[in-house]
């Protein structure tokens, strides 16, 4: 392995980055650091240009403007310097369905360049990190969905890449497998490399170390969910149930801005407000005065509501423009 | 093999030549039909669809019947060419067994037919041939002529035996293909044919498909490089038909003795440069429409359809409009169908043939380098 120079550099260094199709521009001023061994997550919802992101990252689209590091590299000048330490999934379905899962690894080990005793340790090693020793033989259009996305995740790691882009890699598969999906990226990434995960699923995100918001072409925010929980909705969360939510929601908004929010949950309702404005005692006092037997609990904030929060702030600036 | 001698380079194109070998060792069926298609083609066009008059069916009417008409019908039939099918005994009834499809000529043996011969006396023998029968009609009406002529220069010759020998004897001779057998001209035909339908296998079943299911955006986030993938896509198919050409060959020279007069390598070289115009073709159709259906069609209409209507295997290019014929020769089918038939029937040599060898390559240069160029590495 040739040595790296770069070796305390950001893995990612991403500064004004856009790509426009025609007048349009999928990706917009964007600007971001992934640090080396960071699991970094990339939020955002459908169209608000992720993968047009990860594609420029991975030398497979050319920015409009702006450029990006890769490992030290600028994509755009030497993006095949740069394939060689990447790992990409790619959020369409990229396996040989007619061969069987071994040869799908053989076949890209060979595309990476691996090829003699190396290429044949290297397909087991594959195998067994990813759990399916038993399944190589198989045809891979017979796997399960989530059992094909570990055979596309084997594709992305046989050449020990430092940085792994996974565009939506669990897009549709079972809780169960996502999360044994996420348990082989976060191996890697304890080992020392770094990922750079998509997805739509919030409570993958809380597995990352850092999350960036993308809207409508643009990075909106970034931090690690806990940052981004208090930045964005700050203040206390409770669980109401009651028989009564109507009356106690109409209540509770009477009472802002010193209350955020009040959804339907459940039956009941949850409730966001400025912090330290009800403890236990004073809430279960003031729901009585409404419904006698209503009961309260302390909530937490999730990235959902980080989510719903900046893409209605994003459309409220948006309008105003 | 050990592949780590290699370059990292041709490691990759080999990669994907394998890769394209399991797709094609998958479906053995498929594999098995484009070994087989090609030979019942041959049978098929050897035997059954031939243009060779074999037992031509037809009508006698013998309005004569003496001893010399019935000499004459039965030198007629003696050599299994014609087989009476109809004796009529008017000359009207011919069109009816015409209408009928039971014979496809007719003779009509004149009255005084014998009385004239005796008083060296010319007569007039009718041929009748359907000609919608198409090509059968053209040759049986020169069958039948030529029979006739002979006949009657053997009379003539009987007549004059005592005096002296016949001034005239017309003697044609057919130059390299003397019995005029058809499938020494369909075995060319068919080698051409069957490397077209290779090529579109290879646009159809596998870089259209590529395109389409997104696998070449990930082969793309390798360092596999667009020559790369074209070369290794190209290779085992290259195999195949390589394959495929020398088996229609063996099977034309074991079982209808097509010969191979001239040199087997120009031969060779010329399928393996013929092969790579007809990939090369389906390659750049593929990368160009990106769609497997379109792509298909694509390659049927202008690798499968020119092989057989423009390069002389059905029609001759002289018969052909002036347009066609202009047309014909962007196709580097009718330049393979001139080389092939020339090395197996004529033993033409490369200083006879360059012209046409030249026009293949052209064609395979050109577009190979079209579908290196299309091949965006960038997928915008
Ligand atoms: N090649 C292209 N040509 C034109 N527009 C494109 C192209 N690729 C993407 N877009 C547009 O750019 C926008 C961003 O697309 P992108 O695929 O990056 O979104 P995404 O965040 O990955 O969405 P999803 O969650 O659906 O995968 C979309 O509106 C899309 O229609
Ligand atoms: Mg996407």
């Amino acid at each position: 392995m040739s040595e790296n120079p770069m070796q305390n550099e950001n893995a990612i260094h991403v500064s004004n980055l856009e790509r426009k199709f025609g007048d349009f521009f999928a990706v917009r001023d964007v600007n971001f650091e992934v640090r080396r061994g960071e699991f970094f997550g990339y939020l955002g919802a459908n169209g608000a240009g992720k993968s047009t992101t990860i594609r420029m990252l991975c030398g497979l689209l050319a920015p409009t403007n702006g450029t990006a590091l890769v490992a030290g590299i600028d994509v755009a000048k030497n993006p095949n310097a740069v394939k060689r330490r990447i790992g990409y999934m790619s959020q369409k379905f990229s396996l040989y369905p007619d061969l069987p899962v071994e040869e799908n690894l053989r076949f890209f080990a060979g595309a990476y360049g691996l090829s003699g005793k190396t290429l044949l340790h290297k397909i087991d090693s594959i195998l067994d990190e990813t759990g399916l020793t038993n399944h190589r033989k198989t045809i891979t259009s017979e796997l399960a969905g989530g059992w094909q996305q570990r055979v596309a995740l084997g594709n992305s790691l046989l050449h020990n890449p430092e940085i792994l882009f996974l565009d939506e890699p669990t897009a549709g598969v079972d809780p169960a497998s996502r999360r044994e999906f996420i348990d082989i990226v976060k191996h890697r990434v304890q080992q020392g490399a770094t990922a750079f995960l998509t997805t739509h699923y919030l409570d993958e995100a809380e597995f990352c170390e850092r999350v960036g918001l993308m809207a409508s072409g643009r990075l909106v925010t970034l931090g690690s969910p806990q940052e981004l929980k208090s930045r964005h909705v700050p203040g206390d969360f409770w669980i109401l149930q009651t028989n009564r939510a109507q009356q106690i929601k109409k209540q509770l908004l009477n009472m802002r801005p010193s209350v955020f929010s009040a959804h339907p949950y459940g039956k009941g309702l949850r409730v966001r407000t400025v912090s330290g404005l009800f403890d236990h005692n004073s809430l279960t006092h003031f729901l009585h005065s409404f419904d006698a037997n209503a009961i309260c609990a302390k909530g937490s904030a999730s990235l959902d509501d980080v989510f719903h929060t900046v893409v209605k702030e994003d459309d409220n600036t948006a309008g105003e423009k | 093999m050990n592949l780590e001698n290699f370059s990292p380079s041709v490691r990759r194109t080999l990669a994907i030549s394998e890769k394209e070998t399991f797709h094609i060792l998958r479906d053995l069926r498929a594999l098995a039909v484009s070994f087989v298609l090609p030979i019942v083609l041959l049978v098929l066009f050897g035997y059954g669809v031939s243009f060779d008059l074999d037992k031509a069916p037809l009508a006698i009417v013998d309005l004569d019947n003496t001893p010399a008409s019935h000499n004459l019908v039965r030198n007629l039939t003696a050599n299994q060419e014609f087989l009476v099918e109809d004796w009529l005994k008017d000359p009207n009834d011919v069109v009816t067994s015409f209408r009928r499809s039971r014979t496809l000529g007719a003779l009509v043996i004149p009255r005084h037919f014998s009385a004239n011969i005796e008083k060296g006396k010319s007569t007039d023998i009718q041929l009748l041939v359907d000609g919608s029968s198409g090509t059968v009609a053209g040759s049986l009406l020169g069958s039948l002529a030529a029979f006739v002529q002979s006949e009657s220069e053997n009379i003539a010759y009987k007549k004059t035996l005592q005096k002296s020998r016949p001034l005239l004897k017309t003697e044609v001779t057919l130059q390299y293909n003397p019995a005029l057998q058809s499938a020494i001209f369909f075995v060319p035909g068919l080698v051409a044919f069957v490397l077209a339908i290779v090529a579109v296998l290879l646009t159809s079943l596998t870089v259209a498909k590529e395109w389409e299911r997104g696998n070449m955006e990930q082969l793309f986030a390798t360092p596999v490089t667009r020559l790369e993938v074209v070369l290794g896509k190209l290779l085992p198919y290259l195999a195949i038909g390589c394959l495929q050409a020398l088996l229609v060959l063996a099977v034309g020279m074991g079982v209808f003795d097509v010969p191979m007069v001239g040199n087997p390598l120009l031969l060779a070289f010329a399928t393996l440069l013929f092969m790579i115009g007809m990939l090369g073709h389906g390659l750049f159709l593929s990368v160009v429409t990106r769609n497997q259906m379109l792509a298909t069609l694509g390659a049927a209409f202008t690798t499968i359809l020119p092989t057989i209507l423009l390069s002389g295997f059905l029609y001759p290019i002289s018969n052909m409009p002036r347009i066609l014929q202009v047309l014909s020769l962007i196709f580097p089918a009718r330049y393979f169908m001139t080389i092939l038939r020339a090395i197996l029937l004529k033993g033409s040599t490369f200083q006879d043939l360059w012209p046409h060898f030249i026009g293949l390559a052209a064609f395979s240069i050109i577009v190979i380098a079209g579908a290196r160029a299309r091949f965006v590495r960038r997928i915008a």
